[in-house]
């Protein structure tokens, strides 16, 4: 117990050092040409840094990996980062901060809020692309956020994803109908109305919404409400753990035979590590293949190789490090994109590369050929998790939604 | 009206309700002898619940020895944080005092946070898990015997407030300390006791609730939550804090399950808005009358 806190300790004051040092450079390269550098705000400490430590790994890890790939076109990459605490103003700061000392061609968010704070600076330097932790629907308005994107599907198309999973189990005239759980958050709520209008276009009934507080502490009476309309599936959103595992455990002990689901922050491993056998049977949506799921390719098998030699006893990397390794690979593609056209490195360019992504082969994070609509990558595929094997396995084919 | 539905979320509320109480038990007994509000009250719950995690998750020791382990530990926590940082605060502001509390609310988070990571954890399963029916109405295992549990140590705080030496002398010194200490009551020692009963009915409420709903970093701040059901029963009053904490944790659950989950935490500030106006010093609190 106490070796492994120590042992805890000393990976967090290796971190820490890391967060003193406050950037994270390339390897020194014989290359003369000017870095791309990659920005970030990132939430190292605070109610995110669960995630947040795991995106700096992805970050970082990437970083090195292009580097010793001959960087991007030949530039060296540098990531430049600062820890945020998850708080806005300071998000704000360190953007300041690294755009007035590092001009980042690209830059990673750490939530909605700063994202949406960002936006009027981001539109008047015109010089950045932004994406990051957030799947917010809103940032996929091209008007208000044209050099922000979503580095997978937006919350609305997860629960598109997920409702045409659950429309697929329907047989004729026997739809499931479903009931939607959301944290009482800006997040939460963000997929519930163009969800509910994607589950009557497809004739799936919402039998009940029910909101909670974000760490909800009891939820008995909600589960009480819940059984009541006895829901074939419970969608989950703005939750990373808990209430999810009172919620199933609860239903499960009422006899209720519901399937439950969730959205990308609420498919974690950490909900198998921390639930055992109760996670057994719950699915989510996740854009990339699992670090341990059985799927390959070069670019996935890159990423196991570079986290392997860059942490050996780090084992299974979680889905936020997966998020970030993905972004920075969409960031290099765009800045590829846009210097092979002899263009500038500015947003207006880097967002007109983004655009012209289509049928993208990533290699194997994503399983298929992925095109962006509207500044998002509209796939995903529904994952259940086998707790026996301790892992999510699929059990859909990859969702490309139009 | 389903009048089954509404006797189901009243059972399940005034359940959480108890939990709350033994919340609000821990703020009352720190104030009432000692005067000092401990924003960090939450902060000791959470410790106490990482400990519960340690003894009985890293150390796969029994919960039900890992249980009275950690609440002594929570407890210890809270004597050590009267003795070596509220103590020397003795005759300062009471904004400076409560200042010193909110800063080592901070310490606590960054503390566990080294330690066990900022991850969300589960605490290993403790509680029976055989659905509780009372009568036709459901109510979840968790709460039924986290419920019962806290139910115990309220019961044996108040004989022990009531007929022990300990408690008498800790009456004593809430009603007047200079009278106290003429009678030959070490009034020092009766803070320490303050902040180490105080912190554990917090930490088994820490524990209870922890098992019920998760644990992180963030888990603290349920303690201010709390705070609405103090002001409501009055700052200085055991009775109040039973009462407003049963009383708040049905409120917050019929306004949840009825009015939808945004508008349980409306209702409770609703209610302490009008107990502010009606009674600005709690349902039970003492009217000081201050002559000048």
């Amino acid at each position: 117990m106490f070796r492994n806190i120590l042992k805890k300790g000393r990976r967090l004051a290796g971190l820490g050092s890391l967060v003193a040092a406050l950037t994270v450079a390339a390897p020194t390269m014989a290359q003369d040409k000017e870095p791309i550098v990659f920005g970030g705000s990132i939430p190292l400490s605070g109610v995110f840094a669960f995630a947040g430590i795991h995106i700096h790994a992805g970050l970082t890890d990437y970083t090195s990996w292009i580097n010793s790939q001959g960087g991007i076109n030949g530039h060296p990459v540098e990531y430049v980062m600062e820890d945020t605490a998850y708080e806005v103003d300071r998000s704000v700061a360190a953007f300041k901060k690294i755009s007035g000392s590092s001009s980042p061609a690209t830059y990673y968010g750490d939530s909605t809020g700063f994202m949406k704070a960002i936006a009027s600076e981001l539109n008047s330097q015109g010089n950045t692309l932004m994406s990051g932790a957030s799947f917010a629907t809103a940032l996929t308005d091209n008007e208000a956020y044209p050099y922000q994107f979503i580095p997978g599907p937006n919350y609305s198309q997860m629960f598109g994803i997920i409702l045409e999973y659950i429309a697929s189990q329907g047989k004729d005239g026997d739809m499931p109908n479903v009931a939607f759980v959301y944290s009482d958050t800006e997040f939460g709520k963000d997929p519930i109305e163009n969800g509910k209008a994607r589950a009557a276009e497809l004739g799936i009934e919402v039998v009940e919404e029910i909101v909670t507080k974000p760490g909800s502490v009891d939820v008995s009476a909600e589960v009480l409400k819940l059984r009541r309309v006895r829901p074939d599936y419970v969608v989950f959103h703005g939750y990373v753990l808990s209430p999810i595992n009172e919620f199933m455990v609860q239903m499960r002990q009422m006899g209720l035979d519901t399937q439950f689901m969730g959205t990308f922050w609420s498919s974690d491993k950490l909900i198998i590590d921390k639930m055992g056998a109760d996670a057994d049977g719950y699915m989510g949506v996740m854009p990339y293949n699992y670090y341990d799921s059985e799927e390959g390719g070069p670019m996935l098998d890159a990423l196991r190789a570079q986290a392997e030699k860059s942490d050996p006893e780090a084992g299974y990397r979680p889905t936020g490090y997966m998020q970030a390794w993905f972004n920075a690979m969409v960031w290099t593609e765009v800045v590829e994109r846009t210097l092979d056209a002899g263009k500038e490195l500015n947003g207006d360019n880097m967002a007109e590369a983004l655009a012209s992504i289509e049928d993208w082969d990533t290699g194997g994070i994503i399983g298929i050929p992925v095109t962006v609509r509207d500044m998002s990558f509209p796939v995903g595929r529904i994952w259940r998790v086998n707790a026996e094997e301790g892992r999510y396995e699929p059990v859909s084919d990859w969702i490309h939604l139009d | 009206m389903d009048w089954l539905f509404f006797g189901e979320i009243s059972l399940a509320g005034l359940a959480m309700g108890g939990l709350y109480a033994l919340i609000a038990l821990g703020f009352v007994i720190i104030y009432k002898a000692t005067r000092v509000i401990n924003f960090a009250i939450g902060e000791i719950m959470m410790f106490a619940a990482y400990l519960f995690l340690a003894f009985a998750g890293g150390m796969e020791m029994s919960p039900w020895i890992a249980l009275p382990l950690a609440v002594i530990g929570g407890s210890i926590l809270g004597g050590v944080i009267e003795k070596t940082m509220i103590r020397p605060m003795l005759g300062e502001s009471p904004i400076s005092v409560v200042m010193v509390t909110i800063g080592i609310a901070s310490i606590l988070v960054g503390l566990v946070e080294f330690i066990w990571t900022a991850d969300p954890q589960l605490l290993p399963n403790f509680l029976p898990r055989e659905p509780v029916f009372i009568g036709e109405l459901y109510l979840a295992p968790k709460i039924a015997y986290g419920f019962l549990i806290g139910s115990v140590l309220l019961v044996i705080y108040l004989l022990y407030f009531r007929f022990s030496r300990g408690g008498v002398a800790l009456r004593a010194t809430a009603s007047d300390q200079a009278a106290a200490y003429s009678m030959g009551i070490n009034v020092r020692r009766v803070f320490n006791m303050a902040w180490v009963f105080g912190s554990l009915a917090a930490s088994l409420a820490g524990v209870l609730v922890a098992a019920t709903g998760g644990l992180s970093p963030q888990f603290g701040i349920i303690g201010l939550s709390v705070l609405v059901v103090v002001i409501v029963g009055g700052l200085d009053s055991i009775l109040g804090a039973l009462v407003a904490g049963v009383f708040i944790g049905w409120l917050e659950t019929v306004a949840g399950a009825y009015l939808g989950g945004e508008y349980r935490m409306p209702a409770t500030f609703l209610v302490l808005a009008v107990i502010l106006v009606i009674r600005p010093y709690g349902l039970f609190g003492t009217h000081e009358i201050e002559r000048v």
